[in-house]
């Protein structure tokens, strides 16, 4: 904290970095409220999404306290180490005010969307509104190389939450070593490296994409009227290109925790659970770097697909024909192979925050300059219930969401949460959602 | 067993009338008995509105025969492309909904100029630039012009029009100028080409037919319709040529080149891809099954069986201009190592290092397209066992045209547990309660009997008798007709007028992009009897969608473009 002052800040824009930091920054650095990093930049805060399918067992999920200090169950145990940075959200649904109720796909897209989705089934669909990281990527996702960045654990690129309005996911990222070379092959910057020499050749794809957009009206004209918005679509991601292109011509700001990470080594890909634990091990680590390294501020990791086809090896079944075909052990209370993967999916999603959280920043860590919501499909996956979806969200956003409680949603739509981040992260947004997921009243509890 | 069978019937009449309805709903128009008529004069097409022109995202093999055939097979196709989406049956019907995503389009910048880097190397560049610009350095107008004129009409399969080709002409000389390199230049310019809409994208044009005033593509688009049905691939220099000259609109012009097409080696690759997507091969692309429960299963025996499938398809069909019903009773196949392992079959040498003929004894288990694993294994949900639910559902799906609504959300999956008795062994015992519980059995009574039948092979394919040592039952019935396994079930079905009926409206919406409108029933009608007529043989009913005036129809809610 004590190593900037505005003088140097202002020095270091003067220098040569004026054009990097992005106008949301600005405000946040001018309201005195956050952290600066030694080099004299304020550190940004990011957004990521963590899924994994088929849901929890609620009673051995949601902590009975509500408030700080929340307990335990066996099945949110692994989060232990991070207690005090995870919230807790219980009680808020997916309320379906008249739309089908689409299994695996209502609950991940109210969550997501705000919006109960109108088509799709068994883990896959469209969108009737954008998800919440593409909004937030069009709000703070412009500053940075990359606007978002989608991993996927299973293998299948398809396996994403991460979509506009329509039927197109925004693809994951499912090979460690492709993944690695997208980010970190021969285009990345080094922002701590000394010197910094724009490369030519950017400046002529930055020619080709401009010379492109020439075309633009003449194919607006052309297209049938329910094709427009997806010509539309084009020239969207056409200009985020540029930009992108833009900031590649421009010294980097210094990224203290940036670690240049090793090409990752060749690994089997695939639903079977060490094969996937293994990619979200290999692909989280890489992702939070990216984070580190200022590539993006926005990331989507899905452990698996909705209708979950994580399966232990040698086992005929997957996770989620368990849910649908394991009697409930009578002793127990739940369904005991289902259970397997409810609990790992928790150890995995721990891990991503001890990944998060081992990143030094400033006085924090990257997780404290985090927002992460994680979430699944259902409540109770056996009976596709999307009451009381399970919802957690990681981190303190730099200091601006109070962390560590469990809060009731008392049968809320569950576009609450999704409104509150939008809010936390300085969107001018005051209602969001549609149909009976509309909503305007924040979670007021998470606001310090 | 009148209790279930009373139990089922009320079902499918009361408690799922949606299930029914979905069913009849698409169920076919009967077509005529070819072997009980005397040939009559084909009948006149009927007139149609047609739909709503499309915008079409290039798919993968749509984008490297682009490649392939604007240049050629040495050009490397880099970088991962959005995966697919399947709507109403079809991928080719998801192209046209869906969009390039950023990190999409990412890829496409890169692929373009990857390419384009590759077309000019040194050691390529003569095969594309046949002008010699006298200087390496300056800006050679003509040459430039030339080369983007010439590539320009074949990535966006029509002449650039004058402000376009201004526009990378443009490109050219400020890429020239900057790096002092005119090869730069062009490499810059089909760089842009490449990462164009108009090339990700099949853009199709609409005009009014001054004859009837009614809209309709205009010939480069009907072009493109032409070959990407039958070649899978855009147009060529000679389809073009028709197209610019207006040749495309006689009927006699039209016919020449769709019988070019169809006499092209292009023509196998066209209808692999239309098969492919027919038959939802892209769930091969990430297919796995349990190794240690199917120790024999492999990536490799998953292409092999989606391979044999599509050999076996193809050889019936275009090779010898088979009867598409046959396809299911066919005997006929073609074996390597794997497959001959896999159904262990001695195989002919001809087999060890590729692949050879293969005709299944006539007492063999295996007859027709159901009992190759390409159907058998094609099952990505599960990777450990059978599911003769999706097995069922596939049938229904993919070859009949019949859709099977999703279960509704609320279902009780308790009842599908057995806590009793956990363990029943074959997979009739448990799904025993999908037809006797009313709730689940009007849908499921239309999807496990078909699965059910095909109980005697395994998840990947492999042959069985029992399962967990109990013997299999594979029989039921299908439209009234029993049968007791699967091989009976497919002489059922190569009687069934759904069958010849998909496939039709099949051919006529992958090349139209879109499902069949209101408006076209009464020509898919006539399609439907037409085939017929052809005895069902595939090349023709390709022929008959290809020269249709339907397909260049389109609907005038589409705009005519302000060119």
């Amino acid at each position: 904290m004590s190593k900037w002052n505005r003088r140097k800040v202002l020095k270091g824009m003067l220098a040569g970095s004026a054009v990097t930091v992005a106008l949301p920054l600005l405000d946040y650095f001018l309201d005195g409220n956050g952290e600066a990093l030694a080099s004299g930049a304020p550190i940004p805060t990011r957004f990521g999404t963590w899924f994994w399918g088929c849901g929890v067992n609620a009673a051995r999920f949601f902590p009975d306290k509500l408030g700080a200090d929340y307990d335990l169950k066996p099945e949110l145990a692994p989060i232990a180490p991070f207690k005090q940075k995870v919230t807790v959200l219980s009680g808020f649904n997916c309320i379906l005010g008249g739309k089908p109720s689409l299994m695996h796909w209502s609950g991940v897209m109210g969550t997501m969307t705000g919006a109960a989705p109108s088509t799709g089934g068994v883990g896959v669909g469209s969108a009737d509104a954008p998800t919440l990281d593409c909004l937030i990527a069009d709000s703070i996702g412009n500053g940075t190389r990359f606007r978002s960045l989608e991993v996927a654990c299973t293998g299948e690129p398809s396996v994403s939450y991460s979509m506009r309005t329509g039927a197109t996911v925004n693809p994951s990222e499912v090979d460690p070593i492709s993944f690695y070379k997208r980010i970190f092959g021969p285009e990345f910057k080094d922002p701590n490296a000394g010197t910094f020499k724009p490369d030519p050749a950017i400046m002529l794809r930055q020619s080709v994409l401009s010379s492109i957009k020439d075309e633009r009206e003449k194919l607006l004209r052309t297209v049938d009227a329910a094709d427009r918005a997806r010509v539309d679509q084009y020239f969207t991601s056409l200009r985020d290109m540029e930009s992108q292109l833009s900031l590649m011509l421009e010294k980097p700001a210094p990224a203290e925790a940036c670690i240049l990470p090793k090409e990752p080594m060749k690994s089997a890909l695939g639903p079977t659970w060490e094969m996937t634990a293994n990619s979200h091990a290999v692909l989280g680590q890489l992702m939070v770097m990216a984070l580190a390294c200022n590539q993006t501020r926005i990331f989507n990791m899905a452990l698996s697909n909705a209708a979950s086809n994580l399966r232990k090896p040698g086992s005929p079944v997957s996770f989620h024909e368990l849910t649908h075909t394991e009697p409930v052990d009578p002793a127990l209370g739940y369904q005991p192979q289902s259970t397997f993967f409810m609990e790992k999916s928790m150890e995995t999603f721990a891990e991503m925050l001890r990944m998060l959280d081992s990143v030094k920043e400033g006085n924090g860590t990257l997780l404290d300059h985090s927002l992460v919501l994680a979430t699944s499909d259902s409540n109770e996956a056996r009976v596709h219930s999307i009451d009381s979806l399970p919802i957690l969200v990681a981190g303190k956003a730099g200091g601006k969401w109070r962390s560590g409680t469990h809060i009731a949603g008392n049968g809320d739509p569950c576009s609450r949460v999704g409104l509150t981040i939008q809010q936390t992260l300085g969107m001018p947004v005051g209602s969001w959602g549609l149909g009976a997921m509309q909503t305007s009243k924040p979670i007021s509890e998470v606001n310090s | 067993m009148p209790k279930q069978s009373r139990l089922v019937f009320t079902a499918l009449s009361t408690l799922s009338a949606v299930c029914a309805l979905a069913l009849i709903s698409t169920s076919s128009i009967a077509a005529p008995d070819p072997a009980a008529g005397i040939a009559a004069p084909a009948p006149q097409e009927p007139p149609t509105l047609g739909g709503p022109a499309t915008f079409r995202r290039l798919d993968e093999a749509q984008y490297a025969n682009s490649i392939a055939d604007i240049f050629d097979n040495s050009v490397k196709i880099p970088g991962r492309f959005d995966p697919p989406w399947r709507e109403d049956g079809l991928l080719a019907i998801g192209d046209g909904k869906v969009v390039v995503s950023p990190s999409g389009l990412e890829q496409d910048e890169l692929r373009a100029r990857n390419i384009s880097a590759q077309v000019l190397a040194e050691d390529h560049r003569a095969t594309v630039v046949s002008c010699a610009p006298p200087s390496a350095v300056a800006f050679d107008e003509s040459c430039a012009s030339q080369f983007i004129g010439k590539y320009g009409r074949l990535i966006y399969r029509r002449p650039l029009d004058q402000d376009e080709l201004r526009s990378v002409m443009q490109l050219a000389r400020a890429a020239a100028k900057q790096t002092g390199d005119f090869n730069k230049g062009l490499e810059t310019a089909l760089a842009r080409l490449l990462a164009s809409p108009n090339f990700i994208f099949r853009v199709e044009h609409v005009q009014t037919d001054p004859d009837t005033g009614r809209t309709r593509l205009d010939d480069y688009s009907v072009a493109a319709r032409i070959s990407f049905l039958l070649w899978n691939a855009p147009p060529d220099e000679t389809l073009l040529d028709a197209a610019a000259s207006g040749a495309l609109r006689e009927k006699r012009g039209l016919e020449t080149q769709v019988e070019r097409l169809m006499a092209s080696p292009h023509f196998e690759q066209g209808m692999r891809a239309f098969f492919s997507d027919m038959f939802a091969y892209e769930r091969f692309d990430n297919l796995s099954k349990d190794q240690s429960l199917f120790p024999i299963y492999s990536s490799q025996l998953a292409k092999d069986a989606r391979e044999q499938a599509l050999r076996t398809t193809l050889d019936l069909l275009l090779t010898n201009n088979g009867d598409y019903r046959e396809l299911f009773t066919t005997k006929k196949t073609f074996m390597n190592r794997n497959m001959g392992a896999l159904y262990g079959v001695a195989i002919e040498e001809g087999g060890v290092g590729g692949w050879a003929p293969y005709t299944f004894d006539a007492d063999d288990h295996r007859a027709g397209l159901l009992t190759l694993a390409g159907f058998l294994m094609l099952d990505p949900s599960h990777e450990g066992r059978s599911s003769p639910t999706i097995r069922g559902k596939s049938v229904r799906e993919i070859f009949l045209c019949q859709k099977v609504p999703a279960p509704p959300g609320a279902v009780d999956f308790k009842l599908v547990e057995d806590t009793h008795n956990p363990i029943n062994k074959t997979a009739r015992e448990r799904l025993t309660v999908h037809r006797e519980n009313p709730v689940c059995a009007g849908c499921h009574s239309v999807m496990d009997p078909i699965g059910l039948s095909m109980e005697n092979y395994d998840a990947i394919g492999d042959y069985r008798i029992v399962e967990n040592g109990a013997p299999i039952d594979a029989s039921g019935t299908f439209n009234g007709k029993s049968y007791k396994d699967v091989i009976e079930l497919e002489k059922v079905m190569h009687d069934s007028a759904s069958l010849t009926s998909c496939l039709a409206k099949r051919v006529y919406e992958y090349g139209a992009g879109r499902s069949v409108t209101n408006d076209e029933k009464e020509w898919i009608e006539y399609l439907n009897q037409r085939f017929a007529a052809e005895k069902y043989g595939v090349p023709s009913l390709l022929r008959i969608v290809a020269t249709s005036q339907a397909f260049q129809a389109v609907s005038a809610a589409t705009k005519v473009a302000a060119n």
